[in-house]
C-alpha cells in the first residue's frame, strides 16, 4: 500500500520551543487517519505544514509521493482539500457563492458544487447567507468546500468542532463514507478519542509536539484497555474465585472493579466465575481516556 | 489563474458593506469642498479650478488614503476573519496572484471612486456654485494622474493590512501617511514618499500644474514604489507563516 503523507522528522519550532518535534506521520493511502492529541499538541501546525502555509524548521513533508516544495506546491494542492481552523468562509455570501469562490481559486467547473452540496446536505440551503447558518452547517459548508474538485487527499482539522452529538453523528458518517464513494484518503483531526473510535482505521498520537504512538486502531486499543466493572449476585462467591487467580478486586456495594486484563483472561475468568455460581450480571470495560493512553504510552515508552 | 483570482475576488464584494462606504466617503468630501469654495469666493476667483483645488484638497489629504486603506483593509479583513487565510493559501493558486487580485480589486474601486468624485465635482459646481459652462478637460487628466500615484498606496495599505490583523490600525498608518505626504510635498520632497505622489498627480490645493514640464521623476518614482511594494508582498507571502 502507498503512503499518501508522509513526514520526515518533520518540526516546528517558536523559538526555544518545539512546537512539532520529529514527527513521523505515515498516512496509507484509502484509509481514514485520526490524528488525535489534547488543544495545543501541534495537531494544526503539522497540518499547516502538510499544506505548506507554515515553512518547517527541519524536515520534510511528502504528499502523493512526492516533496512538497516551494516548486510542486500547486499541482500537489490541486489533488487536496483542506479545512484548517474551521468554520471558513464569508459570512455576507450564500454558500453558492462561497463555493463558487473555491471553484474559481481552484479552476474547477461549477457545475461541481450541486455535487458537494448534495454530499454535506446543504442543497436546500445554499442560497441562504452562511452568517445565518449554525455551526453545524458552516462545518458542513466547509468540509463541501474541501470536496470540491474531488481530490484524493482531504485534510480535515478538527471538523467535529464545537457540532451536537447528532452533527458529530453526521460528520462521522460522511467523513467514513469518503474513501469508499471517493477514493479519497482522509486524515481528521481530533481531541477526542471516543469520537474517532467509530471513524478512523488508523491512529496517530500526538502529544506536545511528539508522536507517541502511530497505527491501527486495534493496536491502540490495547494500549486504551481500562479496568472492568463487575456486578455478580454474590459477590462474596466472586472474591474468593478472584482471589485465587491473583486478581485484586475491589469491591464497592455490589460492584467489583478489576484492573485491565487482556480478552483471553477475562473470558477465562467469566467462564470461572459462572461456573462458582456468583450470578454474572454485568460486564463492563472501560475505555481509558485519552489523558490516561497517554500516560500508559508513555509509561511504556520509559520501561522499555 | 490571476484572471481566476481577480473574478473570485469580485465575487466577495458582492452584497458587500463596502459599498456604502463607495457612496459615502466621496459625497462626504465634496460637501466640504463645495462648503469651503461657497466661504471664500473672494479669493478662490478661477471657478472651475478653483472649485477642484477644494474639492480635492481634502480629497487627496485625508479621505483618498482613508479610502483606500478602507478598502485594502476591508479585503483582507474577509480573509483574516473565519480563518479565510488558510482556505486561499491552501487553494493551487500562487500567493502573489492572490496579492494581486485584491490590487485589481481595489484599483477598480478607486476608479470608480474617482469617477464619482468627478461627477460630484461636475454636479456640486453646476447645482451648488453655478460655475458656467463644463469643467476644464485637465481636471479629468488630473483624476487619472492622482490614480497613477495612488497605485503605490494601494500596494501599500495592502501590504500593512495583510501582516496587521486590526482593521483600524492599517487605516491610521493610512491617513498617518496622507499627511506627511502634504508635508513632504510642501518641501518638494513628494517623490520619496508614496502618499505624496497621489496629492501631486491629483493637483491639490494648486491653480498651476504642479507636475507641468516633470513628468518623467512621477512616472519613474510611481513606478520604483510599486515594483518595490510588490517584492515586498512577494517575499512577505512566500516566507512568512500563515497566521489566522
Amino acid at each position: 500500500m502507498q503512503t499518501v503523507i508522509e513526514t520526515n522528522a518533520l518540526c516546528k519550532a517558536y523559538g526555544k520551543h518545539l512546537a512539532v518535534d520529529h514527527i513521523q506521520l505515515h498516512v496509507p493511502e484509502g484509509c481514514v487517519y485520526g490524528f488525535i492529541g489534547p488543544n495545543g499538541a501541534g495537531k494544526s501546525t503539522t497540518m499547516k505544514m502538510l499544506l505548506g502555509l507554515i515553512h518547517p524548521s527541519a524536515g520534510q513533508v511528502f504528499l502523493l509521493g512526492q516533496e512538497l516544495t516551494a516548486k510542486n506546491r500547486l499541482p500537489l494542492l490541486r489533488q487536496t482539500g483542506s479545512l484548517i481552523e474551521s468554520p471558513s468562509g464569508y459570512l455576507h455570501l450564500s454558500a453558492q457563492e462561497n463555493l463558487q469562490i473555491v471553484a474559481d481559486l481552484k479552476g474547477i467547473p461549477h457545475k461541481d458544487i450541486a455535487r458537494v452540496l448534495e454530499i454535506v446536505h446543504l442543497t436546500g440551503d445554499r442560497n441562504r447567507k452562511v452568517g445565518q447558518y449554525s455551526l453545524g452547517m458552516k462545518q458542513r459548508l466547509g468540509i463541501a468546500m474541501a470536496l470540491m474538485g474531488d481530490p484524493k487527499l482531504l485534510i480535515l482539522d478538527e471538523p467535529t468542532n464545537g457540532l451536537d452529538p447528532a452533527g458529530i453523528q453526521e460528520m462521522r458518517s460522511l467523513l467514513a463514507d469518503m474513501p469508499e464513494t471517493t477514493g479519497a484518503t482522509v486524515l481528521v483531526s481530533s481531541h477526542l478519542l471516543g469520537e474517532m473510535e467509530q471513524l478512523v482505521t488508523q491512529v496517530g498520537i500526538i502529544n506536545q509536539g511528539k508522536m507517541l504512538f502511530e497505527g491501527s486502531l486495534r493496536e491502540l486499543q490495547r494500549h486504551s484497555r481500562g479496568s472492568l466493572t463487575l456486578r455478580v449476585l454474590h459477590p462474596q462467591k466472586a472474591l474468593p474465585v478472584l482471589r485465587n487467580n491473583g486478581i485484586s478486586a475491589q469491591l464497592k456495594e455490589d460492584l467489583l472493579t478489576l484492573p485491565p486484563l487482556r480478552d483471553e483472561l477475562v473470558a477465562g475468568l467469566v467462564q470461572t466465575l459462572a461456573d462458582s455460581g456468583a450470578g454474572i450480571v454485568e460486564l463492563t470495560r472501560h475505555t481509558k481516556s485519552l489523558e490516561e493512553i497517554f500516560l500508559s504510552l508513555t509509561d511504556a515508552k520509559g520501561v522499555s | 489563474m490571476l484572471y481566476r483570482c481577480i473574478q473570485a475576488e469580485n465575487r466577495k464584494l458582492h452584497a458587500s458593506p463596502i459599498w456604502i462606504m463607495f457612496f459615502l466617503l466621496p459625497v462626504i468630501s465634496a460637501g466640504y469642498g463645495t462648503f469651503n469654495y461657497l466661504q471664500n469666493l473672494e479669493l478662490l476667483t478661477k471657478s472651475w479650478y478653483s472649485l477642484w483645488t477644494q474639492h480635492t484638497l481634502f480629497y487627496s489629504l485625508f479621505f483618498f488614503p482613508a479610502m483606500v486603506a478602507i478598502y485594502a483593509a476591508y479585503l483582507w479583513r474577509l480573509e483574516h476573519l473565519g480563518h479565510n487565510w488558510n482556505l486561499i493559501m491552501a487553494s493551487p493558486v500562487r500567493p502573489l496572484a492572490l496579492f494581486f487580485a485584491k490590487f485589481v480589486v481595489v484599483i477598480k474601486l478607486v476608479l470608480l471612486t474617482q469617477l464619482f468624485i468627478f461627477f460630484l465635482y461636475f454636479l456640486c459646481g453646476k447645482v451648488f456654485a453655478s460655475l458656467p459652462g463644463w469643467p476644464p478637460p485637465e481636471t479629468f487628466f488630473y483624476l487619472l494622474r492622482g490614480m497613477l500615484g495612488g497605485l503605490s498606496v494601494v500596494a501599500l495599505q495592502l501590504i500593512l493590512s495583510m501582516i496587521i490583523r486590526s482593521f483600524a490600525v492599517p487605516i491610521f498608518i493610512g491617513l498617518f501617511g496622507g499627511i506627511v505626504g502634504m508635508l513632504a510635498a510642501s518641501r518638494s520632497r513628494g517623490l520619496y514618499w508614496p502618499y505624496a505622489l497621489m496629492q501631486y498627480g491629483m493637483n491639490s490645493n494648486k491653480s498651476e500644474d504642479l507636475l507641468a514640464g516633470s513628468y518623467l521623476p512621477f512616472v519613474v518614482s510611481c513606478f520604483l514604489w510599486l515594483v518595490a511594494f510588490f517584492l515586498l508582498a512577494q517575499l512577505l507571502l512566500t516566507h512568512r507563516d500563515v497566521k489566522s
